[in-house]
């Protein structure tokens, strides 16, 4: 696995090729902050893909811009050789619906609805039937253990019981890409090993996983990783 | 279309799990219509009632003229007009404004072949003899009148009437404060003989531009004005549109009031929606499906309080008789009416009801969601 400035496989499997990406904030119209600065990735289809570094390296901002919930300030995002980063938000959306699943730093789940009802939520705007989103949700719910918690509200669960609602949510549309940011961080080291485990079959399947974190034990069943710092992979 | 009835149905359940917001939104769009949608119901009623009562009544009016107001017509006339051609029936009245102690009464003077048939609902009987009266139901109660009681007028103290039997309290609004006497006492009471305020002239059906043209070589040398029944229409509904712009302007103020209200209670709890659709844009929602289940939501809260508006004006109508509202639309009357106020729910202004609701709440929630859905969902998710 061949790894520095994150060339992996041959051309024709890339599946999102990053061009100098930046991504600064302004604040206070002088102060100018660079969360990061001229990063170009290749990634390929199927591959597993980790992002390490100290906090404030800019690695939620990487994958966000990858996961095209944010626009870079400049420098382009390619999937499948086709120029994202020109979409119209109607365009990244569907994109979004159709291929990418999402598991955040601190869960982002909807406070009101219960375990299944957030998993299911992105099937609302397809038109899915409420037995196909039940069973749906229930389906992927049991796979994460949490059989027994579908009537839940997020409140009602612990940290890593919320993560792993979090990722059947994510897994609701059969995405092709998964990108976690810090999924391991908030849970304890066994549920951890369970995370890791899944993001590895789910990854066997041949989904493409982005993971943003800390925890090192990723790199062991990481075909690449990238060492961020200050905004840059060194 | 599986997708719409989704989105409505989460809206749904939306409004069921955010209920706090959902009754005070609810209540701010009640507080707002139910007055209006009362006003216009009475405004429609009163107006409706009083057209009638001039479809009822004669066809043509005639009334002397003096500085462009209506003036009193002698009575010397009188015989000549009856003999004019298509004329059936001619009726001298004399309605005026008096105070019995310290309040105001309206005085209507008639011959007594001339009473109307539609004049039954009384208790006791009409005036036969010179000093007998029969007076409203509102007047009769503030003074505790009962058949058989004497009072005098304030413009004339000598004259003594004699109550002799009551408008009932289911008669029309006009009676409430009636003192109906003969046209004889009227004269007396105000000290004018050989006059009346007004003649009221029925007439065979199209006969009206020659009795018109008849009237002229009567009355030429004086200043006299003709009114058929379609004009005093005019001048009812005229008089029912300064009313209803008199409470409008009153209304407004309450209004303006009410709209941040509502503004209020619909941006309430805006940040943790910010974060939702921030997320729903997130796992694939697109900007317009947001909308549409933001303008749902609207669209049922709107439907929901404009409902409970319009069967609270029912209330209020029916129930409690417009009390506080039913003074703006008729003068003759007390806070709270002693009897059914006349009423009418057009589907019109219920519907612009209901679209004002709506219109209030999209506006309170539709800009700000569409800001949350268009920002980058990194940005609303935060
Ligand atoms: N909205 C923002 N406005 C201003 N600066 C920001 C914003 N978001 C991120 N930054 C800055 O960008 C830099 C990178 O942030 P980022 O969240 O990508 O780091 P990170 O590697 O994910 O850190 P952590 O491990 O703590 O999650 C940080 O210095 C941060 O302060
Ligand atoms: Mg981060």
């Amino acid at each position: 696995m061949e790894g520095i400035n994150g060339v992996t496989g041959s051309v024709d499997e890339i599946m999102i090729r990053t061009e100098n990406l930046c991504k600064s904030y302004r604040q206070h119209s002088q102060y100018e902050v660079r969360a990061i600065y001229d990063i170009s990735v290749n990634i390929s289809k199927s591959s597993f893909m980790v992002f390490n570094g100290p906090s404030g390296s800019g690695k939620t901002t990487l994958l966000n811009i990858i996961g095209t919930l944010d626009r870079p300030t400049a420098g382009k995002v390619f999937m499948y050789g086709e120029e994202i980063t020109s979409f119209s938000d109607i365009a990244l959306a569907r994109l979004r619906r159709e291929k990418i699943g999402f598991i955040f730093q601190d869960f982002h789940l909807i406070p009101r609805l219960t375990s299944w009802e957030n998993v299911a939520y992105p099937l609302i705007p397809l038109g899915a039937g409420f037995t196909e989103r039940f069973e749906r949700a229930k389906f992927l719910l049991e796979k994460m253990g949490l059989g027994d918690r579908l009537e839940h509200a997020p409140e009602e669960l612990s940290g890593g019981q919320q993560q792993r609602v979090a990722i059947a949510r994510a897994l609701i549309n059969n995405p092709e890409i998964i990108i976690a940011d810090e999924p391991t961080s908030n849970i304890d080291d066994e549920t951890s090993a369970h995370v890791r485990q899944f993001l590895g079959e789910l990854n066997a399947r041949g989904v493409t996983i982005l993971v943003a974190t800390h925890d090192t034990l990723f790199e062991k069943i990481a075909d690449v990783t990238f060492k961020m710092k200050n905004g840059r992979i060194v | 279309m599986n997708k719409h009835f989704n989105l409505l149905f989460l809206a749904t359940e939306n409004l069921l799990r955010h209920r706090t917001k959902t009754i005070v939104v609810c209540l701010c769009i009640v507080a707002i219509l139910t007055p209006f949608i009362t006003a216009i119901a009475i405004s429609e009623g009163v107006r409706e009632k009083s057209l009638i009562s001039v479809n009822a009544g004669a066809d043509l009016y005639l009334t002397f003229d003096e500085f462009g107001r209506n003036a009193a017509v002698p009575l010397k006339y009188l015989d000549e007009i009856k003999k004019i051609f298509g004329v059936t029936k001619v009726t001298p009245r004399i309605i005026g404004r008096g105070f019995l102690q310290n309040k105001l009464a309206v005085i209507v003077g008639l011959n007594k072949e001339d009473i109307p048939e539609s004049i039954s609902c009384i208790s006791g009987r009409m005036f036969e003899n010179a000093n007998e009266v029969v007076v409203g139901h509102e007047l009769a109660r503030h003074f505790h009148l009962n058949i058989g009681d004497q009072f005098s007028m304030r413009c004339q103290q000598r004259k003594t009437f004699t109550v002799v039997g009551f408008f009932s309290s289911d008669s029309s609004i006009w009676g409430s404060s009636l003192i109906f006497m003969s046209f004889r006492d009227a004269g007396e009471l105000f000290g004018k003989q050989d006059v009346s305020t007004d003649i009221q002239i029925y007439s065979l059906p199209g006969h009206n531009s020659e009795i018109a043209t008849d009237l002229y070589d009567i009355l030429q040398n004086e200043p006299y004005r003709l009114q058929d029944k379609h004009m005093i229409g005019l001048y009812v509904k005229k008089g029912f549109m300064l009313k209803e712009g008199v409470f409008s302007a009153l209304y407004l103020v309450a209004f303006a009031l009410g709209v941040p209200a509502i503004l209020v209670a619909a941006g309430f709890g805006l940040s943790e929606r910010k974060k939702e659709i921030g997320i729903m844009k997130a796992t694939g929602w697109q900007t317009l499906e947001v909308l549409e289940l933001i303008s749902f939501e609207q669209l049922l809260i709107s439907l929901m309080g404009a409902t409970i508006a319009i069967l609270l004006s029912i209330l209020w109508v029916k129930g409690f008789r417009g009390v506080f509202i039913a003074q703006f639309f008729i003068a003759e009357i007390t806070m709270l009416p002693k009897f059914p106020l006349p009423a009418r729910f057009l589907p019109l202004p219920c519907l612009l009801s209901f679209f004002l609701a709506f219109l209030m709440t999209m506006v309170g929630s539709v800009y700000s969601s569409w800001r949350a859905s268009t920002v980058s969902p990194v940005v609303s998710m935060k």
